[in-house]
């Protein structure tokens, strides 16, 4: 039953016809510029690092968990950054169940590299004891629906994530300063983690013989164009990433414009996420504010316990 | 004896529910289910052709994927996927399209307590939003004992851990008759007081057990009118195609 060609979804000949006519005349066939994003939206579940992000119709989750573990022993002082990409087959009727294929592994390095390889979250800060005690941060991106362009979803969904993350505050304590105290949300408030950047991922779509340029393509466009291309920078201007793997050949100033570009989209994408990252963190203080007495109980129940 | 709850319940009480249907473009059929911070997705492919090895041809197959929210892909949730997987065989007509798949595929967004029933219920919500022929719906609840003896419905995931025993219970929905009242219903009672599911963890007293079935009954019949005044809402919205 895995792979029957039944039930393989397949773009028809009339189908992909009709994109690349529409094409042509710069039209899209969901209505949209060729250099146009489609609208974003991301949505907060509660404020322990778990973020839901909609790009059009592709749907992504991420989460962002912290464990305490030994770090590396060439990297005694810093913390660890892991990203698990998981193509749910919720996603697409194509996606298997269980190791993660080609595209899956691709979409878990680009961004990767974006984060880890940029220096955008900030490692050193996560180490607790020297050579003992790290925080081993672990991000899981759940494709929730395939509407095309996984990457550059996956990627914001990651960004929100890791800005809402909290993690529980520590610190050193017994008897010869070596055993480590984690001390629960009701006691001491848990902490932000450092990111100094936001590396955006921006996917470009190449299609044949005309030089036809695309942003952010649909998954119907995904299965009609030649080649695409993955730049991930930050709104410095700072490039991260580059991914072109295969595809048809572009020429130079072609990827010198997609650069130019992708700065731009950087810093329109960089500040919804930092708006809608703030407004929800004003309304998760607020909600604090409101419920003085909630820590009460908390405390009360610690103490029956 | 009253019960002392954290948020404030009673014994009886439920948690507010949340559903929605129709969340994803790709999948067939989609459905949210939240029970106050438990939230689960589910969505449903299918019929799709073929049935896995091992099964038998003659009838349609429903296979259950589970995702957790975090970690990887453990014992317990296989268990899980074998649970789902036979209380919704009990409940689909498998007759109907034979030599098929069904995939049912679950997401944990959250987990705080109750996490089986609320990815039954989303489950079954899914089902209907793919269009996949059921005999009736399943609605799902977790009832537990406390240490004191006290039964108590919908517990949180603290709750949960401090319960001396607790117990995941499907019963099938209530039946909606179109038939004028006073006429025979011999078919109907069986169906009522039936069982589908129920998975005990922990140590109970037989008496405990069947007060946590009496009660989950009656907190069954509440379920079963908020699914179905959530699902008539969203059928007059516009179907979807491809």
């Amino acid at each position: 039953m895995e792979g029957r060609i039944s039930n393989a979804w397949r773009l028809t000949v009339n189908d992909k016809n009709f994109i690349k006519t529409a094409l042509l005349s710069e039209i899209r066939i969901d209505g949209r510029k060729p250099f146009e994003y489609r609208k974003i939206s991301i949505k907060f579940d509660r404020g322990d690092g778990s973020s839901e992000v909609q790009l059009g119709q592709t749907r992504v989750m991420g989460i962002v968990t912290a464990q305490l573990v030994q770090p590396y022993k060439d990297r005694p002082k810093e913390g660890t950054l892991s990203i698990f990409t998981e193509f749910s087959p919720m996603a697409d009727p194509s996606f298997e169940p269980g190791r993660p294929g080609e595209l899956a592994v691709e979409l878990g390095r680009i961004i990767d590299r974006g984060l880890r390889e940029s220096r955008a979250v900030d490692t050193e800060s996560l180490c607790i004891l020297a050579g003992k005690f790290v925080w081993a941060i672990r991000i899981d991106l759940h494709i929730l629906d395939n509407g095309g362009n996984l990457v550059d979803a996956a990627n914001i969904a990651a960004l929100a994530a890791l800005l809402t993350f909290r993690r529980p505050e520590c610190s050193l304590g017994g008897e010869d300063g070596q055993e480590v105290i984690v001390h629960p949300p009701e006691i001491r408030e848990p902490l932000p983690l450092t990111v100094h950047h936001l590396p955006i991922a921006i996917t470009f779509g190449f299609f044949g013989n005309e030089g036809i340029l695309l942003i952010d393509p649909t998954h119907n466009e995904e299965a009609v164009m030649g080649g695409r291309m993955t730049m991930t920078v930050n709104a410095n201007g700072d490039i991260c990433a580059i991914q072109k793997g295969g595809g048809e050949g572009v020429p130079q100033r072609v990827i010198m414009k997609c650069l130019q570009l992708a700065t731009s989209k950087a810093a329109s994408i960089t500040k919804q996420i930092k708006d809608a990252v703030e407004a929800f963190t004003e309304r998760a203080l607020r909600k604090i504010k409101r419920h003085p007495t909630s820590t009460d109980v908390d405390v009360k129940e610690k103490q029956n316990q | 004896m009253e019960v002392d709850r954290e948020d404030g319940r009673s014994q009886n009480q439920l948690r507010p529910l949340a559903c929605s249907r129709n969340n994803l473009h790709r999948a067939h059929g989609s459905a949210s289910w939240s029970q106050g911070d438990t939230k689960v997705l589910a969505a449903v492919y299918g019929p799709k052709a073929g049935t896995k090895k091992n099964e038998n041809p003659e009838k349609a197959c429903i296979e259950v994927i589970w995702k957790p929210k975090t970690g990887q892909i453990g014992k317990l949730e296989k268990e899980y996927e074998m649970i789902l997987k036979r209380t919704l065989q009990s409940i689909c007509i498998l007759t109907v399209n034979p030599n098929t798949t069904t995939s049912v595929i679950i997401q944990v967004a959250n987990d705080d307590g109750a996490l089986l029933p609320s990815a039954i219920n989303a489950a079954c919500m899914a089902l209907v939003d793919a269009g996949i022929p059921t005999r009736h719906l399943a609605v799902s609840i977790c009832c537990c004992v406390a240490r004191s003896g006290l039964v108590v419905l919908d517990p949180t995931k603290l709750e949960e851990q401090k319960m001396k025993a607790f117990a995941y219970l499907v019963f099938p929905n209530s039946v909606h008759s179109v038939l004028p009242e006073g006429s025979p219903s011999g078919q109907g009672e069986p169906i009522q007081n039936g069982i589908i599911t129920s998975v005990t963890h922990g140590i109970m007293s037989v008496d405990d057990y069947f007060y946590c079935l009496e009660r989950g009954r009656a907190a069954s019949t509440k379920l079963s009118d908020f699914l179905r005044k959530n699902l008539q809402q969203q059928s007059t919205d516009s179907s979807k195609a491809g």
